[in-house]
């Protein structure tokens, strides 16, 4: 028996038994369970199996203190309403906000934060941290630190370029499918159907080897996005001038002005591999966006209100904007808060497989790839950018989940 | 009986139709590539004679419709034509694989079912204690994690630091059964992860929703002793459910499988067509996706037809 283990088990009885005398109940349960569960893993591991334990609560109470502090500041510097609000947030939905806002000042001031280039060899390959290096260097000698910030940048950028595309086309069309119904609805709801039984990653697999290779150019990608865009627009026109000519010939002239502008303001954000993944993400998940905002949209337009706008002669597009969707927020926010969970590993998934993000940019995905070697070592370097997938992806699930929660909290 | 018939005919009958329209798609996106597959595979320098033996060797002089039926009908027989890359029979190549694929679905799938539907039901029964509550964080967890994440962990902890487990799922043909399943317990061990907490949560979601209905309450309230209300009343109504989750969480296993098998060098369908997009291969990536996907529709149409059959309404019509 080490100093270590006594004072393990001292704490942790002391601890059930405080929680049991004060009546806590949950506490005590949980905290006496943890201390049966050691006495096996003791046995069957040792001690270093109740150091793993223990780190893990450290860490544990760790990111609780780090959310409750987080809840508290964001309370402290919201409005009177917002406040509000965020009492009820548990603290698992306050760590959430925590990761997505470090993840995002990382993303946003990358070159800043980040120490060395993402491209820019300093050491030679695999070299330890040291203090120049948090966390040492890759198979080509760059900074792992330095990648995993701007890799807060890429691989985010892109999932949230794709979820939001995804979401443009599926939102859109779920509205207009459950506003004109009809054959308009039945053939994008059939649609969506086939579509959605590819599983997602064989459907982006199939996509990318035919859009791979020489296909990933300016021009290709260039029309593809137009096209995309186009197909966006015409909904909307469809939407909103709905039988009127000279609307019709406006909407489209329009229309063709904004999607070229909008692929060659994208060409300059994006090169044109990450376009067409891009473009391959949100063909995939837009029909599940479309079938739950069809769903959601479809609870509304049988109400009463609806009815009395149509009688009062409002076209589409009021319907949508004034009446259908300030209705159905709630349930599309965190619709858009799990499709990018979705979004997310899939092309973090791509990129580990090396069919997504290409290199030299930095992303988290192919980073796991790259200094994969090196786990065979027991060097735990490519675990860091993986840890950070799951730990963002499972930020904004527990954000959604409190969401969730509130959205069907407030409908009873 | 004539009612289920019916709806499981009809709905088989709608499960070959997509298939039949996933095939015309995986057929035809090929051909949206400009010039054809020749060009594709022969690149920009190849000449106007090797194109054309290469067109005429994959039968590209014929119009794309007659190419698709002949396909398809390759296909229904298991005939995939040749790979590009290496010019084997397709078939051959993946057969094998598929077949080990199977293997480590059904092993991670014989683990996880069991434990997820008790987990799950336990957690229903204790819903808003606190294990409740941790169990709801861990299964977020895991499910939010990428599968290379959670592989890589194994890898680190069970093969290199203790060195229970080979971190390389290496097959050969002499293995005995246990030591099958020694090697690929680390693969399967990273999907059962994965899939308990997914079924775990859908299990408890779809008992909760069975245990708030009125009859339940109705049962209660009568007095019938709590094991007895699960057994003779809740069950009979929850192996539609459940059936629906364990189907739905066997087809993400198939096509989870695809990482899984490279974290860990697994000789599975799944690497063969990652191998296969990255070198272009198309015949092999058509034949890829064309399983991939009638495994993942079967599956989800044993589903529905599951939960047909299981639906005691349907079973009893008044």
């Amino acid at each position: 028996m080490s100093a270590f283990v006594i004072i393990y088990y001292t704490l942790l009885l002391g601890a059930s038994c405080l929680a049991a005398y004060f009546n806590k109940r949950s506490a005590f349960l949980l905290l006496f369970s943890l201390t049966l569960v050691s006495f096996i893993l003791g046995i069957i591991g040792g001690v270093s199996a109740l150091r793993i334990v223990a780190i893990l609560a450290g860490l544990l109470g760790l990111s609780a203190m780090v959310s409750y502090a987080f809840r508290e500041f964001l309370i402290a510097i919201a409005s009177h309403n917002l406040a509000k609000e965020l009492r009820t947030a548990p603290l698992t939905a306050a760590f959430g906000m925590f990761v997505i806002f470090t993840v995002a000042i990382a993303g946003i001031f990358a070159p800043l934060i980040a120490p060395y280039g993402e491209a820019q060899v300093i050491t030679s390959a695999f070299a330890p941290a040291d203090a120049n290096m948090l966390l040492g260097a890759d198979q080509l000698g760059r900074d792992v630190f330095s990648r995993l910030v701007f890799g807060a940048r890429n691989t985010v950028a892109l999932a949230l370029a794709g979820t939001v595309m995804a979401f443009l086309l599926g939102a859109l069309a779920g509205l207009l499918a459950a506003t004109t119904g009809g054959w308009f609805d039945q053939a994008l709801a059939r649609t969506s159907d086939v579509i959605m039984s590819i599983p997602s990653l064989i459907f982006a697999l199939l996509m990318l080897s035919i859009f791979g290779g020489d296909l990933a150019n300016d021009t290709t990608s260039f029309w593809l996005l137009t096209g995309f865009a186009g197909v966006v627009g015409l909904l909307m026109v469809t939407a909103i001038f709905e039988n009127s000519i000279v609307g019709w010939a406006v909407g489209l002239a329009v229309l063709v002005g904004v999607s070229t502008a909008f692929s060659g303001f994208m060409l300059i954000i994006f090169n044109p591999s990450e376009i067409i993944l891009i473009l391959v993400v949100a063909v995939i998940y837009s029909p599940r966006v479309f079938r739950l905002t069809r769903a959601v949209a479809g609870n509304v337009v049988v109400m009463d209100y609806i009815e009395a706008a149509k009688l009062r002669g409002e076209k589409t597009w009021y319907l949508i904007r004034r009446e259908i969707l300030p209705n159905s927020t709630a349930p599309l926010v965190a619709e858009f808060g799990l499709e990018f969970c979705f979004v997310f590993l899939l092309i973090a998934g791509l990129s580990f497989l090396g069919l997504g993000i290409q290199p030299p940019t930095a992303d988290w995905g192919s980073m796991v790839r790259e200094n994969a070697t090196l786990i065979s070592f027991g060097d735990i370097t490519p675990l860091i950018p993986a840890a950070a997938i799951a730990l963002l992806t499972v930020a904004v699930n527990f954000v959604v989940d409190w969401m969730l929660y509130r959205s069907s909290g407030l409908k009873v | 009986m004539g009612d289920i018939l019916g709806l499981v005919a009809k709905r088989l009958g709608m499960g070959l139709i997509i298939l039949l329209v996933i095939s015309i798609i995986i057929f035809f996106m090929v051909e949206l590539l400009p010039g054809d597959i020749a060009q594709a595979v022969l690149g920009q320098g190849a000449t106007p004679e090797n194109l054309a033996a290469l067109r005429k060797e994959m039968g590209l002089d014929q119009p794309a419709v007659l190419r698709y039926l002949h396909w398809l009908s390759g296909a229904v027989t298991l005939d995939f034509g040749n790979s590009i890359v290496t010019g084997a029979s397709v078939a051959q190549t993946i057969g094998e694989r598929f077949a080990n694929t199977l293997f480590l679905a059904a092993y991670a799938a014989a683990i996880a079912v069991p434990i997820s539907i008790v987990l799950g039901v336990l957690v229903a029964l204790l819903r808003n204690s606190i294990f409740d509550r941790v169990a709801n964080v861990a299964t977020l967890t895991s499910i939010s994690s990428p599968e290379f994440f959670l592989g890589y962990i194994l890898i680190l902890y069970l093969a290199v630091k203790t060195g229970m487990f080979p971190a390389i799922a290496s097959l050969s043909n002499d293995m005995s059964f246990g030591d099958l399943l020694y090697r690929t317990f680390l693969p399967a061990l990273t999907l059962v992860l994965v899939v308990t907490a997914h079924m775990m949560r859908m299990t408890r979601a779809a008992i909760i929703n069975l245990l708030a209905s009125p009859y339940i309450e109705m049962a209660r309230l009568k007095g019938t002793p709590p094991w007895k209300v699960i057994v003779k009343h809740a069950l009979p109504n929850a192996w539609a459910p459940i059936i629906n989750v364990v189907a739905l969480n066997l087809a993400y296993l198939i096509t989870g499988v695809v990482l899984v098998e490279v974290v860990f060098v697994y000789p599975g369908i799944g690497q063969a067509l990652v191998d296969a997009v990255s070198k272009r291969d198309f015949p092999v990536v058509q034949a890829c996706c064309l399983i991939f996907a009638a495994t993942f529709i079967l599956l989800n149409l044993a589903a529905d037809v599951g939960s047909i059959l299981t639906n005691p309404r349907l079973r009893h019509p008044k």
